[in-house]
């Protein structure tokens, strides 16, 4: 409760999760609100925000309706967001644990294969998976966590390092726990908190990547998407800006909102562990 | 209901500028062209292959047309649509075996050696017929060509070939190159193809990946006085959204080939200085398809095909995909051709009630999700338009039951996927009508095409009555009998729905007050711009 106190004090904190917590809504209620296909031909064509309330956010180059893209649109870039970001922390981890606790030619291994891919830019791996097996959500998610599960595999190696050493470790040991039980069931566990610290950066992160992927066309074309709304928007820049500046804002607040929400978060366990 | 007026209007207003746009350079043709300057322009493709005889594509016509010409140019007052170029006369024999071009005197290759009928018989029958994307089909029969003298060529067929068809070839299809420059080596592989050499007004100056290509004046070019131009320089802009913003403020002083989007041209049109044309690409015809790939079963139904058919509102594609610059099409013949074009063949009006009685009767109902069953759609991406009309079709699928996935590849993926693996079931194409159904049309439905030859009938379409009409008006002389048979095709072609026709477009321009003789022949933006000016 103190903990939940605290977190509320800061004001960057309040700020990312009322973001959040509006993001989310808009994601369940999609369906609610705006049934059916939301790419289907609602009105006539590049009807401009705010001019006939039934569709208030306008109309797209085919007459599609703004706001329930934006609505759906949101779901995507979040499920993308969430789902990368645990497989990217999922992996992270567990080759982080595998090698730190192993050590020897298994970390060298492992750790190779990490620098080579923390070598190739995020960016480039995803759009070369993409072009390569084509999109679709799935391969989005999976290109997305290629290049990003990297950061989580080191920290939990160097968490995984300290933490071998301890003593309840080495009790593990004594009472005849198998090394991957130990590693899996005492060590993951504890190593963990720091390596969820990077979280809010990587579902920023992937949620920009996915945006960016749809933007250059290599986003599921059956779904809607932020990034994809921008580029179909662009052609027409200059004459309805509108199409490209609002899913432009949700993305930037999106964006904003789990990083502030995530800051907020390590903020107020470090000053607990401060504390204590 | 409102909010169509409204696109309406804006449409109105829209044609109409263009109509007082394109009546505004009719009075400045009048002024005497002016010599010198340097014309500068958006190209949005860089192609690498640049010998027109090889590759006769409008991306590389665009550029190299003005470098090497064609036997004669497409015109809007010469007699069967044609002007001269370096043939001054042709005629082709009662018997179809033979074709005689006179060429024109005194005209030299750019490194100063003289053009002789030897380069003509050398370009058609070592690059035209053997190795070019178009001459491979029309001139497939040329079996000799005899060069009495330095000035005739006689193109002599093993079967009779329709002069017509030889004749409607000639502006996109007998790029002439120099036989002393190919005749060493592998043709595929000579440098002239990256810089090349040819007869026309202006020579190649050098090509910058990524930025520019420049070409410089012939100064001994055959037409005295021309080309007016000194310099023309294709920058390349590959974003579209950046031609608009480069001619307001005239960095370039063109965007040929719709570079500037058509939602821009409104704004664009009410620029000082600028001007919106849509003429000058009358020969130049895109052809908006759904290419249904025959082998699934519910598309061989000739019934869900004509569903299909009904379930596109052409208008609505018309009016707020193309803005109101297309037409609706109503079979494989664009309706602006002269020559070919019948109105007379069964239409399929929107109707989505009678699209899904159409479905239903097939035998296809709707099962508890609302769908019928489901399809690979592949939109072609080389245009925004082939793009947002694969959303469009989805939509209007969805309407009568059909489950439509979107699958997007790149340009070489989604030739692989259609032409050569046929992992579609349908796609959406834009081919192009070249002036005659036997250069690019009658191959988009006919059968016996290999695997992997693009735009192409790849959904293995089989009809033998159509292949016989294709057949049989391949070997019609009689210019008349010949054109009937293309009228018959074209019945039957939109009687059987092999392919769905939704519309056809062409490109418009954007040009600065000061370029001169813009749109001057129906080929235009690939034509070779000797007449063009720059006002000061």
């Amino acid at each position: 409760m103190r903990r939940l106190r605290r977190f509320l004090r800061t004001p960057e904190a309040v700020a990312g999760t009322i973001l959040l917590t509006v993001l989310f809504a808009m994601a369940l209620s999609a369906s609610l609100l705006f049934p059916g296909d939301p790419q289907a031909i609602a009105g006539p064509a590049l009807l401009p925000p705010f001019q006939d309330w039934s569709l208030p956010l306008g109309t797209d180059r085919l007459g599609r309706d703004v706001l329930a893209e934006l609505f759906h649109g949101a779901r995507t870039s979040l499920a993308v967001g969430l789902a990368a970001a645990a497989a990217a922390l999922v992996i992270g981890a567990v080759v982080g644990t595998l090698a730190g606790f192993a050590g020897g030619l298994v970390d060298e291994v492992l750790m190779r294969i990490t620098d080579a891919f923390q070598t190739v830019p995020g960016f480039l791996l995803a759009l070369a998976f993409v072009s390569v097996v084509g999109p679709s959500l799935g391969v989005v998610v999976v290109a997305i966590a290629l290049g990003t599960w990297t950061g989580p595999a080191r920290i939990a190696r160097a968490e995984v390092l300290s933490i071998r050493e301890r003593d309840y470790v080495a009790g593990a040991r004594v009472i005849g726990m198998r090394p991957l039980e130990i590693a899996f069931r005492e060590v993951l566990p504890n190593a963990l908190p720091p390596v969820l610290a990077m979280s809010s950066v990587i579902v920023a992160a992937a949620i920009l990547t996915e945006a960016a992927l749809s933007f250059l066309g290599l986003g599921d074309p059956n779904r809607v998407t932020w990034g994809g709304m921008i580029a179909e928007g662009r052609a027409v820049l200059r004459t309805a800006p509108f199409l490209s500046i609002v899913p432009g804002i949700a993305l930037v607040l999106t964006v904003l909102g789990v990083y502030l929400a995530g800051e907020g978060i390590v903020e107020t366990t470090a000053v607990r562990r401060g504390l204590s | 209901m409102s909010g169509f007026t409204i696109s309406r209007r804006t449409m109105l207003t829209g044609s109409a500028i263009l109509l007082a746009s394109t009546a505004m350079p009719t009075s400045s043709w009048a002024q005497t062209p002016k010599k010198g300057g340097r014309l500068v322009l958006a190209a949005d493709s860089e192609p690498r292959n640049l010998n027109p005889a090889i590759v006769a594509s409008n991306g590389v016509f665009f550029i190299s047309s003005k470098i090497v010409e064609t036997l004669a140019e497409a015109s809007f007052e010469g007699k069967d649509g044609l002007a001269p170029r370096l043939a001054v006369s042709w005629e082709g024999a009662a018997d179809g075996l033979s074709a005689t071009f006179k060429l024109r005197e005194g005209v030299k290759w750019h490194d100063g050696k003289p053009f002789t009928s030897a380069d003509v018989a050398f370009s058609a029958l070592r690059i035209w017929k053997p190795l070019q994307n178009l001459g491979r089909t029309v001139f497939k029969d040329l079996s000799a060509v005899d060069t009495p003298d330095d000035l005739t060529a006689v193109f002599k067929f093993a079967k009779p070939t329709p002069f017509q068809l030889i004749r409607n070839a000639l502006p996109a299809l007998s790029s002439v190159v120099p036989k002393h420059v190919y005749e060493v080596g592998k043709i595929e592989d000579n440098p002239a193809n990256n810089a090349p050499i040819g007869t026309g007004p202006f020579k190649f100056g050098e090509y910058k990946a990524g930025q520019y290509y420049r070409l410089t004046k012939n100064t001994d070019y055959w037409s005295k006085d021309e080309p007016y131009l000194d310099e023309i320089i294709y920058q390349v802009l590959p974003d579209r959204t950046s031609a608009a913003a480069a001619l307001e403020a005239e960095e370039i002083q063109l965007a040929a080939f719709s570079a500037v989007p058509l939602a821009d041209l409104d704004r664009i049109s009410k620029v000082p200085g600028l001007k919106v044309i849509t003429k000058g690409y009358e020969g130049l015809t895109y052809q908006l398809v759904v290419e249904i790939n025959h082998r699934r079963k519910e598309l061989a139904d000739i019934k869900v095909r004509q569903a299909i058919a009904h379930a596109i509102d052409k208008d609505f594609v018309v009016k707020t995909m193309f803005l109101g610059y297309a037409a609706t099409a109503t079979g494989p013949v664009p309706k602006n051709d002269p020559q070919f074009y019948t109105a007379d063949v069964p239409t399929y009006a929107f109707d989505v009630a009678k699209a899904n009685a159409l479905l239903d009767e097939a035998g296809y109902r709707k099962g508890a999700d609302g769908n019928r069953f489901s399809l690979k759609l592949l939109p072609a991406p080389y245009f925004n338009e082939t793009k947002q009309f694969g959303d469009y079709l989805r939509q209007a699928l969805a309407a009568i039951g059909i489950d439509a996935q979107l699958v997007n590849n790149d340009s070489a993926a989604h030739i692989k996927a259609v032409y050569t693996d046929h992992a579609f079931d349908l796609a959406v194409g834009p081919p192009v009508f070249r002036g005659d159904p036997a250069i690019s049309t009658t191959i988009l439905v006919q059968s016996g095409i290999p695997d992997g030859v693009p735009f192409s009938n790849q959904g293995g379409y089989k009809n033998d009555a159509l292949d016989a009409l294709i057949t049989k008006a391949s070997e019609t002389l009689d210019t008349t009998a010949r054109t009937d048979l293309y009228k018959e095709f074209q019945k039957q072609v939109a009687a059987d729905l092999p392919l769905i026709n939704v519309a056809e477009w062409s490109f418009i321009s954007v040009a600065s007050d000061k370029v001169g003789n813009i749109a001057n022949n129906p080929r235009w933006a690939v034509s070779n711009w000797a007449d063009t000016y720059l006002e000061s």
